[in-house]
């Protein structure tokens, strides 16, 4: 489920010189979508690190069982009568923490992968053809091959997505490293050291910035999807709430069509979650590309 | 061309999937034996099953099993793994290829009427609606949807794909009424990136001279937009269904355990919960198929709408 390719083109842009940050934040500010987003993002973040400030544990039983919605209980309670508002506001630092974690290692594996692909050219083929036949494989089944095996646990999860999402980001990353590499100041580079690395950190990486952001963003909200279809499947950490394992727990107590606040409120959260994340990225490159900045 | 890379990817994910059920943690070895057993026995079912043998011996007879089409037997039933999953497998193709139609069908009529009102509200709506749709976790979508028309309004059935009992013209009209709100559920959460790759690739079709040059011409601008703009951006969109399937597939898997539909994707959750490791591996490679020949399929699309590919 990893294949949806990005909403916003992404441009080749000549890297410029310093200054753009800043001209890209001026631009962001105008961006209503892209502030509302961002704050969405920032109050999932708050509730994931004030989870334990704002509700208690959800663990053991309550009286109420499959409580609808009320005061005590604003989200309703579940089969075991456990408060779903504790669990969506733990279940948000579990998916964050996936998706964060998953999505640093496949954008360091994948980045690292495409800018040595695309400077050493006899190794672009060999990365070419294999991110392509990773990318052809239905990665959802392949994941839950994998986290079957190994066993539930997060860290488990946290491998097992970052594993297959590297593919995605390398494809990306490289077709805008591969534009940078046969600029004249690459090649100017070149006569002044004989240090690859030196020039993949120095010049190459910095070039492709903005596509390496971008994906970041993609590969993180996509690694929460991912993370939630295994926690749905039964192939969560079944010792730590995710919003994933309240519609799986929905489900296996056969309560998922009738109680519909277990499957609502996780619902939203997952949605707010990948939307705000997305319409980051849009505002982001929009706001990044000169051509589209008013004023 | 085309055949020789089918083939490999095929190859690929065989060997991807051989090596992870041999090297990861909860092999093969320990699922047929429990520790429990006595040495003896324990070493005979290992024998039994040719997991005592070095692992490129294993790789080798593995895939002559392979070749000639034995996956094994399952080790919850008894049965042979292909019968398990033949089953299955109509019932999955007919989900995704009819929610793949339905996007089609639908996505690519939005995508054109937001990109020739571009700018304007409907454009801005269909946005909205196709980046939302590419946000959305597919068992949401499927639960609200069993929960509105299965369970409030009572007009479509809850789960399963056909009504037990139910014999000839009636049957077909049960498995289409069970294949409604799965089918739709996949429909949703696949549509985003339709409309949203249509309208900006047409957008710039729409930019491009040629078009400059019926209108000059005097064309009528609905046949321009419809005959020759849209010819030339339907490409990217035929691309972005190879792109796509490996999604397709995963979101089959979640759609069928939402609405119990007995396909693949079912199977592998039960396969899952039962650690049949013999019907995973087989249902993996059976999906992996499934991908591999669609994508072949949509190249061969791709050499219709443009000739220039065929030629090549």
């Amino acid at each position: 489920m990893t294949t949806t390719p990005l909403v916003g083109d992404i441009e080749p842009i000549v890297p410029a010189a310093g200054g753009t940050a800043r001209a890209t934040w001026r631009s962001f500010r105008t961006e209503p979508l892209g502030l509302v987003a961002l704050g969405v993002l920032l109050v999932l973040v708050l509730v994931a690190v004030l989870a334990p400030v704002l509700t208690r544990y959800p663990s053991g039983y309550g009286d109420h069982v499959l409580a609808p919605p009320t005061g005590a209980h604003p989200f309703g309670t579940d089969a075991l009568g456990r408060d779903v508002l504790a669990e969506v506001v733990w279940g948000t630092q579990q998916s964050l923490l996936v998706a964060i974690a998953s999505s640093l290692i496949a954008i360091v594996f994948g980045t690292l992968v495409a800018v040595v692909g695309a400077y050493f050219r006899r190794l672009d083929g060999i990365v070419g053809l294999v991110v392509d036949l990773v990318l052809s494989l239905p990665v959802l089944p392949l994941m839950i091959l994998v986290a079957a095996l190994v066993g539930p646990s997060t860290a488990t999860i946290i491998l097992v997505v970052a594993a297959f999402s590297w593919p995605e980001v390398t494809r990306l990353v490289r077709s805008q490293a591969l534009t940078v590499v046969h600029l004249p100041y690459v090649d100017a580079a070149r006569l002044m050291t004989s240090n690859p690395a030196w020039i993949i950190a120095r010049h190459i990486v910095p070039a492709v910035k903005p596509v390496i952001v971008v994906s970041v963003v993609v590969t993180a909200s996509r690694a929460v999807l991912s993370a939630a279809g295994l926690a749905f499947l039964g192939l969560g950490d079944p010792s730590t709430w995710s919003w994933g394992r309240i519609l799986y727990e929905a489900q296996q107590s056969g309560a998922m069509s009738s109680a519909w606040w277990l499957t609502l409120f996780p619902s939203i959260a997952i949605l707010a979650l990948v939307l705000s994340a997305t319409l980051l990225s849009i505002a982001y490159n929009d706001a990044r590309n000169p051509r589209n900045r008013r004023r | 061309m085309r055949l020789g890379r089918g083939v490999l990817t095929i190859w690929f994910a065989v060997t991807v999937t051989f090596l992870l059920l041999r090297l990861l943690p909860g092999d093969p070895a320990q699922a047929v034996a429990s520790p429990t057993m006595t040495a003896e026995t324990r070493a005979a079912l290992l024998a039994q099953y040719g997991l005592d043998k070095p692992l490129i011996v294993q790789y080798g007879i593995y895939l002559g099993q392979l070749l000639h089409g034995d996956l094994g037997l399952s080790f919850t039933q008894s049965i042979p793994v292909t019968t398990v999953l033949f089953e299955r497998l109509p019932w999955t193709l007919l989900l995704t290829v009819t929610a793949l139609v339905l996007t089609v069908v639908v996505g690519i009529p939005l995508g054109v009427l937001a990109a020739s009102h571009r700018g304007r509200l409907l454009d801005k709506v269909v946005q909205v609606v196709g980046v939302t749709g590419q946000s959305i976790f597919v068992p949401s979508v499927g639960v609200l949807l069993l929960f509105a028309f299965g369970l409030m309004l009572r007009w479509l059935p809850i789960g399963g794909a056909y009504d037990v009992g139910v014999y000839g013209v009636a049957w077909y009209g049960s498995v289409a009424e069970h294949l409604v709100l799965p089918a739709l559920s996949l429909m949703l959460v696949q549509l985003g990136s339709y409309v949203l790759t249509m309208r900006s690739t047409l957008i710039d079709a729409l930019g491009e001279d040629y078009v400059t040059l019926a209108r000059a011409n005097g064309l009528p601008y609905r046949r321009i937009l419809w005959r020759h703009a849209l010819r030339n951006a339907l490409l990217p969109t035929t691309t972005l269904i190879g792109l796509q399937l490996g999604f397709l597939v995963g979101g089959a898997v979640l759609t069928e355990t939402v609405f119990a539909y007995p396909g693949i994707g079912r199977g592998i959750y039960e396969a899952v919960t039962q650690l049949d490791f013999p019907v995973l591996q087989g249902a993996f490679l059976f999906l992996a198929l499934t991908v591999v020949v669609a994508n072949m399929l949509t190249d061969i699309v791709y050499g219709f709408l443009d000739p220039r590919v065929k030629s090549a």
